[in-house]
């Protein structure tokens, strides 16, 4: 049982670095994002472009967000 | 001689040959476009007959946007599913995974990671709904494809190179909500350039048919930009 016990907070301390790991480069992905809508915006403009950029601006503020939290959190 | 008797066939014949001569395809004024059918402000729309503002990268100052078409709303609907049930997945973790045993933490932010995911889902999706388009000019026709969010593709053919067009509806669910391929063949270095899904397909073949007469006519005239 004290050998469970002792393993238990090291896979969830690899798990928790696992979790930051994967939020960083959902950072990544989320700018990745942005840039793709822009070079999309400036292909094909329709004039609905501003809430297709609010729409990855958000999506990349709640991607730092959720980081954030899971770094006090976790 | 004059002719005492003219029948009625012939009259109704030599009717429809001057319907014929008429031009098909008179570009509308500014005033008269919102009025045609087909013609929205909707910014979302799949078929928008000489769309108020459009523009594309390498177009011409003097061409004008004839069409601009998109897949059909309905094609949406299995990813749209798909995303629903992603948005209720969090409530059935409890059930499936030993959610109890994991810390605090880790219950927190385990929904939170899986809501980021599907909103990635849905943007991916809408976007690559909403950027893949084909657009019919008075000059050519384009198509621009974003196959995911970091490849794209863009496609296109003078209206004078249109050697076929090939309206194709296949199925029940096509059939029901009018939707189809329009399978353009060209003489250009691509030959084929399939518009996929598109709203009212035997409309988009009569504009090309007239828009590709127009400019036969206009080359006849002299009149090629």
């Amino acid at each position: 049982m004290e050998n469970f016990e002792g393993i238990a907070p090291s896979v969830f301390t690899i798990v928790k670095i696992a979790v930051w790991i994967f939020l960083l480069l959902y950072i990544l992905f989320a700018g990745v994002v942005i840039k793709q809508i822009r070079v999309m915006t400036e292909t094909l403009e329709v004039g609905f472009e501003k809430q297709i950029k609010v729409l990855g601006i958000v999506h990349f503020l709640l991607a730092v967000i959720v980081f954030l939290l899971s770094l006090v959190v976790l | 001689m004059p002719d005492v008797f003219i029948s009625e066939e012939k009259t109704k014949s030599s009717k429809l040959k001057s319907s014929k001569t008429k031009p098909f395809f008179v570009e509308p004024k500014e005033s008269e476009r919102h009025r045609l059918p087909g013609h929205t402000h909707n910014p979302l729309a799949a078929f928008c007959y000489y769309p108020d503002f459009v523009r594309f990268v390498n177009a011409d100052p003097e061409e004008k946007v004839v069409l601009l078409l998109r897949r059909h709303p309905i094609t949406n609907l299995q990813w749209l599913v798909t995303a629903f049930l992603m948005l209720l997945a969090p409530s059935f973790f409890p059930i499936i995974l030993p959610y109890e045993l994991l810390p605090p933490g880790f219950q927190i932010i385990l929904p939170l990671v899986w809501y980021l995911i599907t909103f990635a889902f849905i943007l991916e999706k809408f976007l690559s709904w909403f950027f893949h388009v084909n657009i019919v000019t008075d000059e050519r026709i384009i198509e621009v494809d974003f196959f995911n969010l970091v490849s794209r593709e863009i496609t296109d053919a003078n209206i004078d190179q249109i050697q076929d067009v090939t309206p194709r509806v296949v199925g029940s669910i096509r059939t029901f909500f009018n939707f189809g391929d329009v399978v353009i063949q060209t003489a250009a270095s691509i030959p084929l350039i399939t518009f996929e899904a598109v709203p009212n397909p035997d409309k988009v073949a009569r504009i090309l048919r007239e828009s590709r007469i127009e400019e036969e006519q206009e080359k006849l005239e002299g009149r090629v930009r």
